[in-house]
């Protein structure tokens, strides 16, 4: 394999050169085990005394090579792999990659109205799912521990809802390339309409633990202020970009599977800080609740909830038995895949984190060519280099979990 | 009813990339490699104000081998209200560079959110940024032997390619003298070696 290294690669260092000792700095490595980091990150600090003079994360701790394995699997089984990505937020990039399949296959005004209505609950109960796991450990980061246990308690139920739908808790690949994996089970409704009665409640507690608690209000006020010409300048999006008051939403700005048509709001705040970071997520959740409260209406119409094109959709397992084209259909989704003509497609959705994105480029095979990810978390991360020196190493704890990056996504 | 697909293509395709322009997400420029600095410091002025995302494409069979993608938005910086975001315009830039020589000019000056995507395409694909002052690997390791996301890469890395273990030594990675994380036994060694030789001029002093 003579072609596989670069031709004009520079030497590499064996040991990098990340920070230099000059004065009184001191150099310290913070993580990859430490638990405020959230997963494998590592920062490498120059400190004087307990400021940081300077902040190099390192990161690459948890890469897996998902974008080179997609490259391997059929376009339906790379959802497998992609799902692993955000591991928070499966279904944000299960749909997104669905989305720009589609894009490809010329087939995105085709989805039935009911998957399309499905894929939105399956993307807000997500992004509360994600935020509960967020918020519980912001609280943690900070010494604040009951609000975790009642995050965990409501992302409880919220994964039960996943794992009904789509038979697992955390990777429950239940919307696919032209709709969702069936339709809905018997009794979700009912634990749906539990889950939408108990959420009020739930989310005052959360708000009475943590909003007006003058500790955490100390610990977060004016930390990591992000102004929101640095902010557009770092590529930041999602709740971060939001708190430093621009308003952009992928669900608004390039709406998808019909989200024009529900009613919320976007909040945003203008200080920028880790305070309004955490006010503009909690403010989310109650927008994610009211959509579900449209959504729950709509679910009452019945429809199908996978297009009609038997050379992208398996044909239902029970009309094998009769029918001989059903069993061919079957047997060539099962064994090769379906193909996607050649091109290169772009398509976002907005995640907990930020814009998600998928550019993928196909060579008309059964096997997507490349699968490119823009990781909304690795680039809210990469900011931080440029907000923590200055600031005390307790804040950067706090800054951290304020950007709230999932190191499945930075690493991929 | 008939099916959207359109019948295989034959071979593979040497750039997918100019075959569909029905694609309505981003509105599509290819640019030279000379030309790239000047477009982007042109998009930049023109009010795209957040790189998106940098990423990168191998086509092996093509000349030039590489796309390096970009994907840029036009993102106003004060912008407190739905409306006044609207739907920002949005940009794909793509930029062939050649197989033999993989350089292109960094952008990290124009949007200091390159750096990290930079690195990624350099660490992954071996294409060298000129202008980045600080390329190094960013997701493999430092030692790391090869660009992985390259087409010709192996899916379980070079080393278990070039040593097929023998049935029975599946589970034995000494028996097929292939270490598990896949860094060739050379690459290892020349670690040890200089990691010995850092030790003993070090003891000099």
């Amino acid at each position: 394999m003579s072609t596989t290294a670069g031709p004009t690669t520079p030497p590499e260092p064996m040991t990098p050169e990340i920070v230099s000792r000059e004065g009184n700095s001191m150099v310290l490595s913070m993580g990859p085990q430490h638990p405020s980091t959230h997963g494998v990150l590592q920062i490498m600090l120059e400190i004087e005394g307990e400021t940081v003079v300077k902040a190099e994360p390192e990161i690459g701790y948890l890469h897996t090579g998902i974008e080179k394995s997609a490259e391997n699997l059929f376009w339906t089984q790379a959802q497998t792999v992609i799902e692993r990505m955000d591991y928070l937020a499966p279904e944000s990039n299960a749909l997104c990659y669905a989305l720009a399949a589609e894009r490809l296959l010329g087939i995105e005004g085709k989805i039935p109205e009911r998957a399309q209505t499905i894929r939105v609950l399956f993307s807000e109960l997500t992004r509360l799912a994600s935020h509960c796991v967020w918020l519980g450990t912001h609280g943690i980061d900070l010494g604040a521990i009951s609000a975790f246990f009642y995050c965990f308690d409501l992302r409880e139920n919220l994964l039960d809802l996943q794992e009904a739908a789509g038979g697992a808790r955390m990777h429950p690949n239940y919307v696919r390339i032209g709709g969702v994996n069936g339709d809905l089970p018997q009794g979700f409704i009912d634990r749906f309409d539990a889950l939408l009665e108990k959420f009020p409640g739930r989310m005052r507690d959360l708000r009475g633990l943590l909003q007006a608690n003058p500790i955490f209000q100390d610990r977060t006020i004016d930390v990591g202020i992000l102004t929101p010409e640095e902010a557009v300048r770092w590529n930041v999006t999602g709740p971060a970009l939001r708190a430093s008051g621009i308003a952009y939403d992928v669900r608004r700005a390039f709406p998808y599977c019909g989200f024009e048509t529900y009613e919320f709001e976007v909040p945003t705040r203008t200080e920028g800080d880790a305070y309004a970071r955490f006010l503009v997520r909690l403010d989310e959740m109650e927008e994610s609740y009211k959509i579900l409260k449209q959504v729950r209406k709509r679910l009452d119409t019945p429809g199908a909830v996978m297009i009609d094109d038997p050379k992208i959709a398996a044909p239902p397992k029970e009309t094998i038995a009769l029918s001989m084209e059903a069993l061919i259909h079957h047997f060539k989704i099962v064994s090769e895949g379906f193909r996607i003509p050649p091109g290169d497609a772009y398509a976002s959705v907005e995640s907990p984190r930020g814009e998600l994105g998928y550019y993928i480029v196909s060579d008309g095979g059964n096997r997507p060519y490349r699968i490119r990810t823009r990781p909304p978390s690795l680039y809210n991360l990469q900011v931080l280099k440029h907000i923590a020196p200055g600031n005390l190493i307790a804040d950067l704890v706090v800054m951290i979990g304020s950007l709230d990056p999932v190191f499945g996504e930075v690493d991929r | 009813m008939p099916s959207t697909q359109t019948p295989s293509i034959t071979g593979l395709a040497t750039d997918p990339t100019s075959l569909r322009t029905d694609v309505g997400d981003a509105e599509v420029s290819r640019v030279d490699l000379a030309a790239l600095r000047a477009t982007m410091t042109e998009l930049h002025a023109s009010g795209y104000s957040m790189l998106l995302d940098l990423g990168a494409v191998d086509y092996p069979e093509r000349t030039p081998r590489f796309d390096v993608v970009y994907h840029l938005l036009a993102m106003p910086s004060s912008a407190s209200t739905v409306a006044e975001v609207g739907t920002p315009k949005r940009v794909r830039v793509l930029c062939g560079v050649d197989g033999a020589n993989p350089v292109c000019p960094s952008v990290m000056d124009i949007w200091p959110s390159a750096d990290w995507a930079e690195r990624e395409v350099f660490d992954l694909f071996g294409i060298t940024f000129t202008g980045h002052d600080d390329l190094r690997r960013i997701q493999m390791p430092y030692d790391w032997e090869g660009h992985p996301l390259r087409k010709d890469y192996p899916l379980r890395g070079p080393a278990r390619e070039r040593a097929p273990r023998p049935a029975f030594a599946l589970k034995s990675n000494v028996v097929a003298g292939t270490p598990p994380s896949g860094r060739t036994l050379e690459a290892l060694q020349a670690q040890v070696k200089a990691a010995r030789e850092r030790a003993a001029r070090e003891s000099e002093k």
